[in-house]
């Protein structure tokens, strides 16, 4: 009678060990960001994790910006949100970012592109060459005209 | 019949705004997402009661898939589709058409705006294996007793929403829905509405009824600080849900969700009141009253806190319960005056992007005894596997 409670727990304890392992949590270390992008990763961190798991973004491996302002935009007019304009900017300029590192890995993995030094992490790595602050989708393509 | 027409005429009118509205996008933007738990729950209390079908001892699995597609900055397309305890769902196929932030229509198969919980119903978008009591659908113990919660989530219907979003400031979001929808259903001579009809393959998605359930919510969020807000919203719903257009439910709740950095703080109330027929007296426990004997008040209500204690690891705590005024049927465990509680600790762990572990451990306190272990008081513990991507 004893044996169901004790393998369910056993079993627990086992996935946790492995968990424990191996943890990284749902989000990205901000540590591990570019000093200019963290303000703008705890914006997206925080309205992001309202609704659901920071993974959905995260893995959405999204790399076209254009298709991070419509996916926003989206998100932004969900009920309660809390998404304001100026947060809906700030979240696009970290998955800009985010994006840009995306497209950089494909780039590598396709030959075309020198290995970033994060390379095999899920944390994207820029150059300032291609640093987030670069208007790749610009405010005018924000609906509803900005803040 | 004349509603029904009506529906028609509005959906064709919808539709034809869709397209054309639907100005030829650039690229046609997809999104596909995903979801998937599986539950494991312990019932220590329950194993010598031949629980089974009333409570669900083992193994439960549940998947989704959603498909998302931006045709336009106007025009977009939600589909997902769910499998679980009834076979495969489908839980979203609409289109949103927005005329502006302000101005969206709704058109499809949706679960209408009610309440906090609903748009986390996704088993991966909360932290414990199991829905507050009042939105339960299929896992607290004595369901069939019960009868479910009170609005078991998640509720997708037919039909149309008008919903919006308007910041008033900086600060201040103000949201709105309005709706008509099939509505639930039920046999003719139901004592209570019938769940399983809104999603078994005898009835699909049809109605059983010619009347539309109306309803609405309006909810405004606070944006206290950078990290913090605060969400109060109201909600209710109205319609008929027997074939005749005889009983009539209404729905009505309020929430409040304050989120302080890494704190949730959840509550909500529901209440729905169900009229049912006394046409037949003898199926009844108990005598039926002349006065105010023909509808049954369940009440449900939830509090939530929620910690992040590191980035992988939650502690969520939980207090809910329902109470439920009314005659009941004669073979019923139920009394006229019935209650549960419900103490829930739990924890959910993130082992990797996506892959969160839950456990939780649940005290019921049933106001009545259980009919073959004489039980007021049981236990039930949980341990899941939630993914998402």
């Amino acid at each position: 009678m004893m044996l169901r409670p004790l393998t369910a727990i056993a079993a627990a304890t086992l996935v946790m060990l492995t968990a424990s392992a191996c943890h990284r949590g749902e989000g990205l270390d901000p540590s591990k960001l570019p000093e200019n992008v963290r303000a703008d990763y705890e914006v997206f961190a925080h309205k992001c994790s309202k609704c659901h798991s920071l993974a959905r973004p995260l893995s959405a491996n999204i790399t076209d910006d254009e298709q991070w302002v419509l996916y926003v935009n989206r998100m932004r007019r969900q009920p309660a949100s809390g998404i304001s304009y100026v947060d809906q900017e700030a979240i696009l300029r970290f998955l800009r970012y985010y994006a840009a590192g995306l497209r950089r890995v494909q780039a590598e993995k396709n030959g075309n592109a020198p290995v970033p030094p994060h390379a095999g992490q899920n944390v994207p790595v820029l150059t300032p060459s291609v640093a987030p602050a670069a208007p790749a989708a610009p405010t005018a393509t924000v609906d509803g005209g900005g803040s | 019949m004349r509603s029904a027409r009506v529906l028609v005429v509005a959906l064709a009118t919808l539709l034809a705004a869709l397209l054309a509205l639907a100005t030829p996008a650039s690229a046609i933007e997809r999104n596909f997402a995903g979801s998937a738990q599986l539950d494991y729950q312990f019932v220590p209390t329950a194993r010598s009661a031949k629980a089974s079908p009333n409570t669900f001892d083992g193994f439960t699995m549940e998947f989704a898939g959603k498909l998302a597609v931006d045709f336009s900055e106007r025009v977009s397309a939600n589909m997902k589709v769910c499998y679980g305890c009834h076979g495969f769902e489908a839980d979203m196929m609409y289109f949103d058409v927005r005329v502006a932030d302000e101005l969206n229509f709704r058109v499809g198969r949706f679960s209408p705006s009610f309440g906090a919980f609903n748009l986390r119903h996704d088993p991966a978008n909360h932290r414990l294996s199991n829905k507050p009591l009042p939105y339960d659908m299929g896992r607290m113990l004595r369901m069939r007793q019960w009868n479910q919660g009170v609005l078991p989530s998640p509720f997708p219907d037919n039909g149309l929403e008008v919903n919006g979003t308007k910041w008033l400031g900086a600060s201040v979001q103000f949201d709105y829905a309005a709706y008509a929808v099939s509505g639930f259903k039920s046999d003719p001579k139901a004592l209570d509405i019938d769940f399983k009809l809104s999603r078994t393959p005898a009835a699909y998605y049809v109605d059983d009824n010619a009347r539309p359930t109306f309803g609405g919510r309006m909810a405004l969020t606070f944006k206290t600080s950078e990290s913090s807000d605060l969400t109060l919203g109201v909600s209710g719903m109205y319609g008929t849900y027997d074939p005749n257009n005889d009983q009539s439910y209404a729905i009505l709740g309020g929430d409040a969700t304050l989120r302080l950095d890494k704190t949730s703080i959840r509550a909500e109330y529901l209440g729905r009141r169900t009229e049912f027929s006394t046409s037949d007296r003898t199926v009844f426990k108990y005598v039926v009253a002349d006065e105010r004997g023909d509808f049954s008040m369940k009440h449900g209500a939830y509090l939530e806190v929620e910690q992040g204690l590191t980035p992988e690891l939650d502690l969520v705590g939980r207090v809910d319960g329902m109470f439920r005024v009314g005659n009941v049927e004669s073979a019923s465990e139920l009394s006229r005056r019935s209650s549960v509680f419900r103490y829930t600790l739990g924890t959910a762990y993130a082992i990797e992007r996506g892959l969160r572990i839950k456990f939780s451990t649940e005290l019921y306190e049933f106001s009545d005894r259980d009919a073959l272990t004489g039980r007021k008081v049981e236990l039930s513990m949980h341990t899941a596997l939630a993914g998402s991507f």
